[in-house]
């Protein structure tokens, strides 16, 4: 009878042993489990960073590059044209003396070239540089861009703001949003053949959505991104919004055309000071 | 009838509650549609056969007759329901075929088993319950589950595992076969018909045990429909 005492005792230890075992084992791969999670999302988290700190990189070097030409373009060749105009009215003056019908209208004609010339490189280098961005803003900004484009084009162009005074944003926001909207445009003009095109800027307290809207064939991004269509507009405005934490929609109006809608959070204004011109800024990148 | 069963609840407590609680997985695996995952088709499958053989021993018990056979054909039944879930599981070839091997020999090995502690099968009423079976089985089943365990750990693909079912299945078998090694090879001297030793509250160990796997399976199942891990 002892014996059986003992065998059962023996018995319990051990079987409460395994479930103890048992219990080890359950406890132990799911700690494990949730650790090894921690890690790898940090590192993919580190990587992401990584990635964004690269694109935001790239995308300022490209900004600073366009200062840099813009610039270029404005003090060597605008300076330049301006005293070839000088010198040729010093001339026509000389000539105008003279009275010689012939010579007179070729010096016209060059006049009016000069002239013509400077207008376009002033266009070209504010095209590089959205100036009218950094001086007045959104609103003036993308108003002006619309009006150089229903100048040249049979299209309407309609812009709306939910708001009177759009606030001023971070000048990061601020160019993300009109170079998206900028290839938005570009992209209904080139690719929908539309007649209509509607932007509109919805600003709250933590969003900034930027809707535009064309009338035109309408298209499928999912089927583009498939199909490795997109050209570098459309994944353009992706990692633009990818580095302010912006997303994307593209959506299909019921009455055909195509939709596309930007949202980005509002970020609190950073210091305020143009991007120096040139040498322009390398940052260093650390892990 | 209705009568006798449930004096032998009321005697029996313990041995009857696993009996019925099975009902609830097989339940909420119909209602949770997780048959549509093959590893709890295969669970579902397993489910009914238990409550079905469970219920025939309930009810042979009610009438006091040994119920020891069932018990003993339900040991090679229960290992090829289970062994097949990791089957289905497992990811490894290999390992996958160790499995695929271990399941005749275990099948053959149990039988062999059953014949060997029961010389005439034809006396149902002095059948024993069978010597190595349910050892070798909780060890091989333990080793399947720590197997799957160490893939899991090792292959990282299950981003939350309190989530996902399986994991609780494996957690209620662990637990299952952890309490009944040790306490499987005495049962069959306990469960003699004649000169039964007396293991007193051990031998309720094992009934504990099942609903506590039970519950866990239960839990594992009200996880459906969960989202595929299929990265
Ligand atoms: N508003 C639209 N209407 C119809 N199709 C569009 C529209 N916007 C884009 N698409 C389609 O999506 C494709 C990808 O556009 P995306 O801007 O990425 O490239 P792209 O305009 O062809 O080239 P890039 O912008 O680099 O000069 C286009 O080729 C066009 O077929
Ligand atoms: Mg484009």
């Amino acid at each position: 009878m002892q014996n059986n005492e003992e065998l059962k005792l023996a018995l319990l230890i051990a079987s409460i042993a395994m479930l103890m075992m048992a219990f080890f084992v359950i406890s132990f791969v799911m700690y494990y489990q949730k650790k090894r999670f921690e890690e790898e999302k940090k590192i993919s988290d580190i990587e992401k960073n990584y990635n964004r700190l690269l694109l935001d990189t790239a995308l300022n070097s490209e900004e600073t590059e366009r200062r840099r030409i813009a610039q270029d373009l404005h003090d060597d060749i605008g300076t330049m044209l301006s005293l070839t105009k000088l010198s040729l009215n010093q001339l026509s003056k000389m000539i105008g003396t003279t009275g010689d019908e012939k010579e007179d209208q070729i010096m016209k004609k060059s006049q009016s070239l000069v002239e013509e010339t400077i207008l376009h490189v002033r266009r070209i280098t504010r095209d590089l540089v959205p100036t009218t961005l950094e001086r007045f803003g959104l609103l003036e900004a993308i108003e002006e861009f619309i009006d150089k484009l229903e100048e040249d084009n049979n299209l309407v162009i309609s812009f709306q703001a939910n708001t009177e005074e759009f606030p001023r944003q971070g000048q990061k926001l601020e160019l993300t949003l009109y170079r998206i909207m900028q290839e938005l445009v570009n992209n209904a003009i080139k690719h929908a053949s539309c007649s209509r095109i509607e932007i509109s800027l919805e600003s709250t307290e933590e969003m900034i959505g930027l809707r535009v809207t064309d009338n035109g064939v309408g298209f499928d991004p999912e089927k583009i991104k498939e199909n490795n269509l997109a050209g570098l507009g459309l994944l353009g405005i992706e990692s633009r919004l990818a580095i302010v934490n912006g997303t994307v929609q593209y959506e299909k109006p019921l009455n055909g055309g195509s939709s596309a809608f930007a949202q980005i959070p509002v970020m609190p204004i950073a210091e305020n000071k143009p991007e120096p011109l040139h040498p322009f800024r390398r940052e260093r990148v650390n892990i | 009838m209705l009568e006798i069963y449930i004096s032998y609840f009321a005697r029996q407590p313990l041995a009857s509650i696993p009996v019925f609680l099975t009902l609830i997985p097989i339940v909420l695996i119909w209602k949770r549609k997780a048959y549509l995952d093959r590893t709890f088709q295969i669970l579902a499958i397993y489910l009914v056969a238990k409550f079905a053989i469970d219920f025939i021993m309930f009810d042979w018990a009610s009438q006091k007759k040994n119920t020891v056979v069932f018990y003993n054909l339900s040991v090679p039944v229960r290992y090829i329901l289970t062994s097949w879930m990791f089957y289905n599981k497992l990811e490894i070839k290999r390992y996958k075929n160790w499995l695929l091997l271990s399941v005749p020999v275990f099948t053959s090995f149990s039988i062999w088993d059953i014949l060997n502690t029961n010389p005439s099968l034809s006396d149902l009423h002095n059948h024993k319950m069978v010597l190595y079976s349910t050892t070798v089985e909780s060890l091989l089943m333990l080793f399947w589950i720590l197997l799957y365990f160490y893939n899991t750990i090792r292959t990282l693909k299950i981003p939350n595992l309190l989530t996902y079912p399986f994991f609780w299945v494996c957690s209620g078998l662990l637990l299952y076969y952890s309490s009944f090694l040790f306490i499987a090879p005495v049962l069959h001297y306990d469960s003699k018909w004649e000169q039964w030793l007396d293991m007193g509250f051990l031998s309720y160990v094992p009934y504990i045990f099942e609903c506590v796997s039970i519950v866990l399976f239960s839990i594992g199942i009200s996880q459906f429909p969960s989202p595929r891990y299929a990265k």
